[in-house]
């Protein structure tokens, strides 16, 4: 075993975490894949999104390690650039760590059918204090379900995720938020090992965010311009060859229900490298 | 005559020396639908001890292995190391070189 494997298989269960956005899932969503046993993945992402005067540009970069050939954990660092009208503020985000266990595998010629639990934990060490924050001043985690089917030539996952959010110290509650996804991919060349490979991908992307709350309380329709349904189209692409792959995608509003005033998304834009070692 | 004919066997001893070593094991895997996630299987296999190329035919669900000569790679070891990279192996044959 190689010393950063080594590192990795001593550091991270101890962090009791392992898998996410890995291999063959979806831009924007989860799927069910997780790495080989003892591979590791490093993951360099670039993430923009904007909503009215917000605009935020996100750098991550995520290290997975496979425990077992269904069960992955890894560690993601984030760098925020986060601009709201004239305040602008850059910094660490918050520290995300993940765990991904796949439960079912079905396999058949050139066909895996497959469905992974999995679990985030947002830190809280991002700094909350700047304006606009940069850290969410609380722990948040995530718990998901996945599903997914890939062939050679057409792929289709779905995911349910409950994000539940932690209180800051000012006693505030982000509301918790249901998010559904469905995705669609299709690959117009028959895969061959060594060779560039492409899948293009479309997803449908749901969530419904409860309101925030203050010291306990739901905060009333008066202050609360908060949660709300938003829904989006994302097409996407993920090319690989061998170890490497690149994902892109963008998502686009085609739904926005907000409580109260907020500024609906406008887009949201990702990119993303893997690399498989 | 004789010395062409001492040529010959020679060379034939020598060429059977030469190919005829190793084992070429042909796996058919389960659930191979992409390259990417085929590197997993290269990885754990190109990994074991006197494996000397993998290559994959993903049409065909087919993994072929080459090994060296004195090497011999067990089917409940390849179902695992398969497994560990998460696939599912079906069935292997094998042939000498």
């Amino acid at each position: 075993m190689k010393p950063i494997q080594q590192l990795l298989v001593a550091v991270i269960p101890l962090l009791f975490m392992v898998g996410t956005a890995l291999a063959h899932n979806p831009v924007f969503s989860p799927g069910p894949h997780v790495l080989f046993k003892e591979g590791v993945e490093i993951h360099a992402g670039a993430d923009r999104s904007k909503a009215g005067q917000k605009e935020e540009n996100k750098l991550g970069l995520e290290l997975t390690y496979g425990v077992t050939g269904d069960w992955s954990a890894g560690i993601e660092l984030p760098y925020a650039n986060v601009e709201e009208g004239s305040h602008n503020s850059n910094g660490i985000g918050d520290l995300r760590l993940f765990t991904k266990y796949r439960f079912w595998r079905e396999s058949t010629l050139g066909v895996q059918q497959s469905a992974a639990v999995f679990l985030n934990a947002m830190l809280d060490n991002g700094d909350d204090k700047t304006k606009p924050a940069l850290g969410s001043g609380s722990t948040d985690t995530l718990l998901g379900f996945t599903y997914g089917y890939e062939s050679l030539k057409w792929y289709r996952w779905t995911s349910i995720r409950y994000r539940r959010n932690g209180e800051n110290s000012g006693g505030l509650r982000r509301g918790d938020k249901w998010l559904v996804d469905f995705a669609l991919g299709y690959r117009p060349t028959m895969p061959v090992y060594l060779k560039p490979d492409t899948v293009w991908i479309l997803e449908l992307n749901g969530e419904r965010g409860q309101r925030a709350e203050l010291n306990g309380s739901v905060l009333n329709s008066t202050g609360a311009n908060t949660g709300g349904t938003e829904w989006f189209i994302s097409p996407g692409i993920f090319w690989t060859q061998r170890n490497f792959a690149i994902k892109a995608g963008i998502q686009l509003p085609v739904v926005s229900d907000l409580n109260g005033n907020q500024a609906e998304s406008d887009y949201r834009a990702k990119a993303e490298f893997e690399w498989h070692l | 005559m004789k010395k062409s004919m001492l040529l010959t066997v020679i060379s034939l001893f020598w060429s059977a020396t030469l190919f005829a070593a190793g084992t070429q094991y042909n796996l058919r895997v389960d659930g191979l639908a992409c390259p990417f996630c085929a590197y997993g299987i290269e990885k754990k296999l190109i990994n074991t001890e006197g494996v000397e190329s993998v290559m994959f035919d993903l049409e065909n669900g087919l993994v072929i292995v080459k090994a060296k000569e004195g090497v011999t790679l067990t089917e409940s070891m390849l179902k695992q190391l398969i497994n560990d990279a998460g696939f599912t192996l079906r069935s292997m044959s094998e042939q000498p070189l």
